[in-house]
């Protein structure tokens, strides 16, 4: 009796967002989001990665890891970001330490550049995308964060894009961009400062 | 997705600065007008009236060049709405295509696109974050973003894009 109330009471709780699983998937789901909203995560993300799996048709075992896997790396980002990070803040350090930036750097990040970080963690994940290496992209991203305005960082990282669909080698297309947004050599160590401030647009 | 039209911006910008030449018997003609001007005007002369050709020209051109940079980007952020993003894909085979991603739930009824030619388009207002999403053709196929940063951890076996609004940075 106490379960079936027990049981009622989670449903009744539910996201109704979360109908469109089947009913064993949108359980599971549920569990992992009331358990990262249980300590201190954010469950909206957990949630719109359940829906793009269910609307992209993906089966419920595949939905249930994802959202799984991306609590952990939420856990890690905070880990890293520490516990005021924002929700997109999170968000967009699960997408950098997905691109192979360690939570060291994330943290380093957070020490030398003024909240929010969405947009430096952003370009960093989107950088490695582009197909620039990971080491040069965080030394790059870490090098420009102090002074960078989030415009800059985005125009940095178009910059980037267009010099690589020009042909450029994405690590010196990377290297060089950041060296015009007015950071001294050496981007590859990361940690540098910068040498003056960036340019603007 | 906005490199093309930041392009298409950036050339309009350069050619409204390219330098006018001017005739050099420019300073002649109007000092000369300016004299005419100083003299009685003569029965049924309206110098004003002759200018207004000239001033509605101006008026058009204007008006042209300010409402091609403003559709020419639409996406940026300005003080009429400050949040809103256009999202744009070309595809003249389509019959039907629909943004879905984080910010509207991944419903495809929430954010279907409107077509002209060929080229589909919607707005979204957006608030500060990372936001992955994708483009769904004809119901059934789906379609990153070409002109954007594609998503690294395509999960799912379809591809997505993200698109990140800043906040206030530093």
């Amino acid at each position: 009796m106490l379960a079936a109330l027990l049981i009622a009471a989670q449903i009744a709780a539910q996201d109704p967002r979360l109908e469109r699983l089947d009913p064993e998937t949108r359980s599971l789901v549920v569990t992992v989001v009331d358990s990262a909203r249980a300590v201190g995560l954010p469950g909206e993300p957990l949630i719109q990665r359940a829906l793009e799996g269910a609307t992209k048709g993906a089966p419920g075992t595949r939905i249930v890891a994802a959202v799984r896997r991306l609590a952990t790396d939420l856990g890690t980002a905070r880990t890293a970001l520490g516990t005021h990070a924002s929700a997109p803040e999170l968000e967009a350090g699960v997408a950098a330490l997905r691109a192979g930036a360690s939570p060291q750097l994330l943290t380093q990040l957070r020490d030398v550049r003024r909240p929010p970080l969405t947009m430096a963690l952003s370009v960093l994940a989107d950088l490695v995308a582009s197909g620039v290496p990971t080491d040069s992209a965080a030394a790059a991203v870490l090098a420009l964060a102090p002074k960078a305005r989030d415009a800059d960082l985005v125009e940095f990282r178009r910059a980037v894009e267009r010099d690589i669909a020009l042909g450029a080698p994405p690590g010196a297309a990377a290297a060089v961009r950041a060296l015009n947004t007015g950071v001294r050599s050496e981007v590859s160590g990361p940690g540098q400062q910068p040498g003056r401030p960036p340019s603007r647009p | 997705m906005f490199e093309q039209e930041d392009d298409i911006v950036e050339r309009m910008i350069r050619q409204l600065r390219r330098p006018v030449a001017i005739d050099p018997g420019l300073d002649a003609r109007v000092m000369r007008e300016i004299a005419d001007d100083a003299q009685p005007q003569a029965p049924g002369r309206r110098p004003l009236l002759r200018a207004w050709p000239w001033l509605a020209a101006a008026a058009v051109l204007g008006a042209v060049v300010i409402g091609a940079v403003v559709i020419a980007r639409p996406w940026v952020r300005g003080s009429d709405n400050p949040d809103a993003f256009q999202f744009v894909l070309v595809a003249p085979q389509a019959s039907s295509v629909s943004l879905v991603g984080d910010f509207n739930d991944w419903d495809p009824a929430r954010s279907p696109m409107q077509t002209a030619h060929g080229v589909w388009a919607t707005v979204v207002p957006l608030a500060p974050g990372r936001y992955r999403y994708a483009f769904l053709v004809n119901g059934i196929e789906w379609r990153a973003d070409p002109g954007a940063p594609a998503a690294g951890d395509d999960e799912f076996g379809t591809p997505s894009s993200v698109v990140t609004v800043g906040g206030e940075g530093s």
